[in-house]
């Protein structure tokens, strides 16, 4: 059985026709900085005023906003920079929830968005290599190149799993800076929430405090749906995942780790490897775990020949998910697991 | 041109090399399982505080360079082809083209394919960034007799306002598919437009360029480019220089070997001699939808070409040129895995038009060429080509691909006599079959049906066939690709 239990919004937006999310508190600010980011007109007074009227079709808005402009690569980097910048950002998310960000392309929006951006938030660890690199070397920005105050990767912060693997590829898609999707640890997730906090202290120095205010606040939040999550997961099956994703939540909640439906990261299923994980799991409780991005079919049959309940989740918030929403998505996921028992 | 020669028996074998390649690569089952079992995290974490006051010295590695290596690919291109018939270049396109006669030869042949086996070139690319003000990159393409530098530019990443600047060898961001590299290209060879308006290299070129990108909500990109001037379709450069022939006579008797050598009268320039410029402009159509649409132009002060015959005759044509271009890609993605109902559908159409005066001459003395024949031409001509590409299921794609050459392509001599070259066609249709998003198979077929310049009446001389079958690997530090 594939059940879907949350399903997301995304592409939809608040304002504008854009497609991208705008959070709700925008304009609320109190910062005055536009001055400082768009006043480079002088430098190329001919190529400029030739231009000026390009722009005023194109939609030429960036006069006299306040915000911090911060873009995020998936959806939960939003959430995690919408919650540590409260009122004095303005988020964007590039790739959308439903979508494998291992596997996206650089598109000219996202090249738009990163023009304009002060700050990207990524995850990091080669998650984003595909496409991040070439949108930000087509955005013409030169405070978020890497290195910059303005290139914030979140897995930096925390401890990764799998770091030092082998750079094979015959091993699949590894990646040898480790496994990126630690946003499914919310414990690291409060981690990357400090080290987001510091930086968009170091970018608004008046408002660290209110940034620390805010990651602590995560924290506070996080650890008091800890023990809940802990204790609905104590003696649970274990968990066979698609891809090593979810990885993460698991080890956090010492939930066992079955095994993988690929054979190899980035290798879709084999016939003779789900072959070899029925002979291999025959007898055993257990649950299958799918992103919502990843095809249900190896899962499905694997549910058929094995009896175990499988269920098909989003990993990601929606476009403009907030805390509440991740929480939703961890407790789904949690509740996969106890309604197993 | 490689002449070809028609053959079953290799078509059949063809045949059976891509049936065998493709029943391989589905019934290969893949590697071994992973261990099972339960994993622990390994660390006791420190409270969170704590941990978040050491970030400063802590940072691991940022994936996006700062390894001090650049990242290293290597591509290997290699290709099978069958042409059914032998074909010269299409009418009109001889002389503006790459393949005129005396020239054409000497040239590099890396993205053209030949009958048979080849191994067309492997490209090894260096990228990185070199300090914060400087990113870099230096592409070379081996074939099997030459290496060739095929880009080799610095990229600014500290200019204000939007500004980026690009130095070195590169591919011109004019239209759509120029500056992609062999391996991005859906379909096994380029597009007649880019090959026969810029050359087998596309408009690659040393020089310059700026770009710049308004701040816009809408995606907006304007840039200019100072090129040398070399490119054959719209900037070829002779120079002036000598032409020489030797002559033994009599042809019996005790031989005198006479040098008959003169000026070739081409005009001297320095570069640039390129200019070009383009916009891009990408209308926000939603998460899974891009669409970007371009124009394009540029100006060619010198365009110089030159005809030399065995009888000691040389022809000149020198002038200068300019071309105007519009392009448009839309990408669809499907949101299956690997690649599975993704669509791209892209068309260009480039005008181009040539001021030249034409010169025949031939040697009156050893050392002086007197001239024959000569007048000012004009050279209209226009091309296009539409494909769409479909992820018809996952690691598969199959396209099609139409070719124009032509729709104008007027020669005119002095005032008023115009010569119709018409209008050639080639329509493609691959099928691609990728493993992972390092290696593709692919195999191809094409039907090309030249305009008949001879107008003798005998269609059968300006068709072919052609089928290749491709395969295509990346190996190593692969980087992101650029819309």
């Amino acid at each position: 059985m594939i059940k879907r239990i949350v399903s997301t919004s995304f592409g939809q937006a608040h304002s504008g026709g854009a497609r991208f999310c705008v959070p709700r508190t925008r304009g609320s600010a109190s910062l005055q900085k536009s001055a400082k980011l768009e006043g480079h007109a002088s430098a190329c007074p001919g190529l400029f005023k030739m231009l000026v009227s390009l722009l005023a079709f194109a939609g030429f808005t960036a006069i006299g906003y306040a915000d911090l402009r911060v873009v995020a690569t998936v959806p939960n980097m939003g959430m995690l920079a919408r919650e540590i910048g409260g009122e004095a950002v303005e988020v964007r998310v590039m790739a959308p929830p439903n979508r494998d960000a291992h596997f996206l392309e650089a598109r000219p929006s996202m090249m738009a968005a990163l023009r304009r951006a002060d700050l990207v938030v990524a995850v990091g660890a080669e998650l984003e290599i595909g496409w991040l690199p070439a949108a930000i070397q087509g955005a013409n920005n030169r405070r978020v190149q890497p290195g910059q105050p303005g290139y914030f990767e979140a897995a930096q912060a925390v401890e990764l799993i799998g770091v030092g693997k082998p750079a094979d590829r015959a091993l699949g898609d590894v990646h040898p800076s480790g496994n990126p999707h630690f946003y499914m640890d919310p414990e690291r997730l409060v981690e990357a929430g400090y080290a987001l906090a510091q930086r968009l202290g170091s970018l608004e120095l008046e408002k660290a405090d209110y940034f620390q205010d805010n990651a602590e606040r995560l924290e506070e939040r996080v650890a008091q749906r800890m023990p809940e999550w802990r204790e609905k997961t104590v003696g649970a099956p274990g968990v066979l995942l698609y891809h090593e994703d979810a990885d993460y939540l698991l080890i956090r909640l010492d939930v066992p780790l079955l095994g993988y439906i690929e054979p190899l990261p980035g290798i879709p299923p084999t016939a003779r490897h789900l072959r070899t994980l029925v002979s291999e799991l025959e007898g055993r409780e257990g649950i299958i775990w799918t992103m919502e991005y990843q095809p249900a079919d190896g899962g499905r049959f694997l549910s058929r020949e094995l009896d175990w309940p499988a269920v098909q989740l989003p990993s990601q918030v929606s476009m403009e998910g907030d805390l509440d929403e991740y929480f939703e998505m961890i407790d789904n996921w949690v509740n996969s697991l106890t309604a197993t028992e | 041109m490689t002449h070809y020669t028609i053959s079953r028996t290799r078509m059949v074998s063809a045949m059976t090399i891509i049936l065998v390649m493709t029943g391989f690569t589905l019934t290969s089952a893949l590697g071994e399982e992973r261990a099972a079992g339960p994993l622990r995290d390994p660390l006791d974490p420190p409270p969170y505080r704590m941990r978040a006051l050491q970030l400063s010295e802590r940072a691991g590695p940022m994936t996006t360079g700062t390894e001090f290596n650049p990242a290293i690919s290597v591509i290997l291109d290699f290709t099978y082809a069958h042409i059914t018939h032998d074909l010269d270049d299409p009418p009109g396109f001889e002389l503006g083209g790459h393949h005129h006669h005396g020239h054409g030869h000497g040239h590099d042949h890396s993205h053209g394919i030949e009958e048979g086996f080849n191994l067309r070139e492997v490209e090894l690319t260096f990228t990185g960034t070199v300090d914060p003000y400087f990113d870099a990159m230096a592409m070379l393409a081996f074939t099997h007799d030459h290496v060739e530098i095929e880009e080799a530019y610095i990229t600014t990443r500290m200019l204000p306002a939007g500004l980026q600047l690009k130095a070195g060898k590169f591919f011109s961001d004019v239209g759509y598919i120029n500056k992609q590299h062999p391996h991005d290209w859906l379909f096994v060879d380029q597009p007649w437009m880019r090959e026969y308006f810029f050359g087998d290299e596309g408009l690659n070129e040393v020089g310059v360029q700026m770009t710049w990108l308004p701040p816009t909500e809408t995606y907006l990109r304007f840039g200019v480019e100072v090129l040398q001037g070399e490119t054959e379709g719209i900037a070829n450069y002779i120079g002036d220089g000598h032409h020489e022939i030797v002559t033994i006579l009599p042809d019996h008797g005790a031989p005198e070997r006479n040098r008959w050598q003169a000026e070739k009268e081409l005009r001297e320039k320095d570069g640039p001699r390129l200019f070009t410029g383009f916009a891009k402009v990408a209308p926000d159509i939603g998460l899974n939808h891009a669409l970007q649409l371009g124009a394009f132009g540029g100006y060619s002060r010198v365009m110089q070409l030159e005809e030399a015959h065995s009888s000691g005759r040389l022809e000149t044509w020198d002038g200068d040129g300019w071309f105007a271009g519009v392009d448009a890609v839309y990408k669809y993605d499907g949101q299956g895995i690997m690649g599975h109902r993704n669509l791209v559908l892209q068309a260009e159409y480039i005008y181009r038009e040539l001021d030249l005066a034409y010169k025949s001459r031939q040697f009156e003395t050893f050392s002086s060429l007197v001239t024959t024949d000569a007048n000012d031409q004009k050279w209209r001509q226009d091309g296009l080509y539409v494909q769409g590409v479909y992820g018809f299921l996952p690691r598969w794609n199959a396209g099609l691909r139409v070719d124009v050459l032509g729709l104008q392509n007027d020669g005119f001599e002095g005032r008023g006599t115009r010569e119709d070259f018409g209008t050639s066609w080639r329509y493609t249709g691959q099928i691609s079959y990728a493993p992972t998003e390092f290696s593709r198979i692919r195999a191809q077929v094409s039907y090309m049906d030249l305009a008949d310049d001879d107008h003798n009446g005998n269609d059968h001389d300006h068709d072919a066939w052609m089928f290749v079958l491709q395969y295509n690997v990346s190996l190593g530090a692969h980087g992101a690709h650029a819309f």
